[in-house]
């Protein structure tokens, strides 16, 4: 392990000059990572102000709606992961195998591009952001403990996301054609992970398998304590569910990609 | 049970190598084996739908048997015609494919194990298949090797330098990856992995695609690099330049069977003792009886491939330019090809 941590420095460094090299792609795809949040806040706002009883929508008011969606924004851009779009054309380019060739875990280096992707985009995003919240006028009820135990939330959310996306992305070893499962996983976080609605004011069955499935704890989750909508025995359960997901997903990675390497028939070289 | 039924002539230790013989063992390789299964249909829209609903797959032996021993410090050539079998094989040894069947140790490690003390111990280099950074300059490739392989700065430093110095590409390091020529970027490829300085290396093509003084050049830094670290080669190449440069010892492989198994000069000498004389004709010389020269392989009109033996190679030529009136003429060792299927025509018992 030691041997990991003196190379990601290294491997970090690496994701930021590569992302730098091409600027103007990454802001393209960090600015398309607001684009459904924004059409849900205008869409629910609405919904809230024209509202036949004049009540909220499940506890939601235009305020809320506001705030919730920015939070899905903001939570969102840190749980991005897109290995599952790459792994099938680093399999058939024949770029895996120069990566399978190092002593080191492909992983770390999707995880330190991963890392860098988030973190370079904010000059762009984080004004976008309060630009959107000077729009919006968003009503928080957010703490100190929301505040801290949120952040943790997004943190394990974001890891929790990128390892599940990546163990996806290792079904490419079996067919490298797996992007259409990557739409069918973002597809379901919008529904049953609540970037298009807050989940309170889904029907039962998508309630019900948002119960059952990972997506609710990467973007509901950490949105909802952020802004202050769960107490704090809540927010310390959801963080448990979260880890238990973490390490699911940790133990699903690790066989899949022994078993992908096994299958790995190296093309391209 | 695969095969053609031919045993490889040679072996390290029974024939060829004393010197070798009391080297350590660092490659062994037994019985092994590795089948792909690949769809096939036939052409056409219905074949198209047909495997739509039913694919049907083949199975594929491209490794069959292997068994080869290489020492310490040997540089060998894996030779043999395309879908011979010789990349699946390094493909195995360096850790990226599993086999089907058969054992290997490589190092004392059992390669597909990728035990990340064995993938530090070894290099593979596969043509245009990069470990540079595209859009990085490659100095950025070398840093982060350096740091990914653990090496210790000072050597690391070190053997930057030195690598840098021998293959002479200080003034390429500056830029963009994919802005270097292919000559420019195979030098970097080879610096990258050898920046760790691997006890085996796995060349895989080292030379495809560049020009005949950056071949030479990419040929006589391999040799620096063996002597210098007493490091085990392993090449495959379709260039006879590159193995009669390098390996004292070749292994034929096709069909994924092992023909051959022993010193290259044996080889040639004894399949393909004999010399390719190309002649460019200034007219037509229809009445000439080109037989009397040599073997007429291929003829176009007023330009000639004949075959003669390598101690008759000079009183043709001298005939040749004496009778006829040539324009050109080059006089050249037989293609690697031609070496290799002379072996399959005769199968390797004729070599003996």
């Amino acid at each position: 392990m030691s041997y990991v941590l003196k190379a990601i420095p290294a491997l970090f460094k690496q994701s930021v000059a590569g992302m730098l090299q091409y600027r103007g792609e990454i802001i393209l795809w960090a600015v398309w990572g607001i684009v459904y949040p924004a059409v849900a806040i205008a869409m629910w706002s609405s919904a809230a102000k024209n509202s036949i009883t004049g009540l909220d929508i499940r506890g939601y008011g235009p305020d809320e709606f506001a705030a919730y969606f920015l939070l899905t924004m903001i939570v969102g851009h840190f749980c991005t992961a897109w290995d599952v779009y790459e792994m099938g054309y680093q399999i058939k380019s024949g770029n895996m195998s120069a990566k399978l060739m190092r002593p080191l875990l492909p992983v770390w280096g999707a995880l330190t591009d991963n890392t860098a992707f988030k973190i370079l985009t904010m000059v762009v995003l984080a004004p976008i952001w309060v630009m959107v919240a000077w729009l919006t006028q968003p009503k928080f009820d957010t703490t100190w403990s929301h505040l801290t135990l949120g952040l943790l939330a997004m943190v394990l959310a974001s890891t929790l996301n990128f390892i599940w996306g990546y163990t996806l992305a290792t079904v490419a070893f079996w067919n490298t054609r797996v992007d259409a499962l990557g739409e069918v996983w973002f597809g379901l976080s919008l529904f049953v992970g609540g970037r298009l609605a807050p989940l309170e004011i889904l029907p039962w069955p998508l309630q019900w398998a948002a119960k059952v499935l990972p997506f609710k704890w990467v973007i509901w989750f950490p949105s909802t304590a952020l802004i202050g909508k769960l107490d704090t025995a809540e927010m310390v359960k959801g963080i448990l569910i979260q880890l238990i997901w973490l390490v699911v997903g940790i133990v699903l990675f690790r066989y899949a990609w022994r078993a992908g390497v096994k299958r790995y028939a190296a093309f391209g070289v | 049970m695969c095969g053609l039924g031919f045993q490889p002539q040679h072996r390290l230790g029974i024939a060829g190598f004393p010197g070798r013989m009391n080297a350590m063992v660092q490659i062994e390789v037994k019985k092994l084996t590795r089948t792909f299964r690949v769809p096939e249909r036939e052409g056409g829209l219905l074949a198209a739908m047909k495997s739509f609903i039913r694919r049907r797959y083949k199975e594929v032996r491209a490794v069959c048997d292997v068994d080869v021993t290489i020492a310490e410090g040997e540089v060998v050539g894996f030779l043999g015609p395309n879908g011979a079998g010789k990349t699946t094989t390094l493909k195995m040894l360096s850790g990226l494919l599993h086999p089907t069947s058969g054992s290997a140790t490589v190092l004392g490690h059992v390669p597909w194990d990728r035990e990340p003390e064995y993938l530090r111990r070894i290099s593979m280099v596969m043509g245009q298949r990069s470990q540079l950074h595209w859009d990085l300059p490659a100095m950025d490739s070398f840093i982060l090797h350096l740091a990914v392989y653990g090496v210790d700065k000072d050597q690391g430093r070190s053997t930057l330098d030195e690598l840098i110095n021998l293959l002479d590409i200080s003034g390429v390091l500056k830029k963009q990856v994919r802005t270097l020529s292919l000559g420019e970027r195979m030098k970097c490829e080879l610096c990258v992995s050898l920046l760790h300085r691997p006890a085996v290396l796995f060349l895989d093509e080292p030379t495809l695609g560049v020009d005949v003084t950056m071949q030479a050049r990419i040929r006589q830094f391999i040799a620096e690099y063996n002597r210098r670290y007493n490091a085990t080669v392993i090449l495959t190449s379709h260039y006879m330049a590159d193995v009669t440069a390098l390996c004292k010892r070749v292994i034929v492989i096709d069909r994924g069977k092992v023909l051959y198994d022993g010193p290259l000069a044996d080889l040639s000498q004894r399949v393909a003792p004999f010399k390719v004389i190309t002649i460019d004709l200034q007219r037509d010389m229809d009445g000439y009886d080109f037989s009397s020269v040599g073997t007429v392989v291929a003829s176009d009109g007023r330009k000639l491939t004949i075959r003669v033996s390598k101690d008759q190679a000079a009183s043709a030529t001298s005939r040749v330019l004496a009778d006829l009136p040539v324009l050109d003429l080059t006089i050249q060792d037989p293609p690697i090809e031609d070496v290799i299927s002379q072996v399959f025509s005769h199968g390797p018992e004729s070599t003996s």
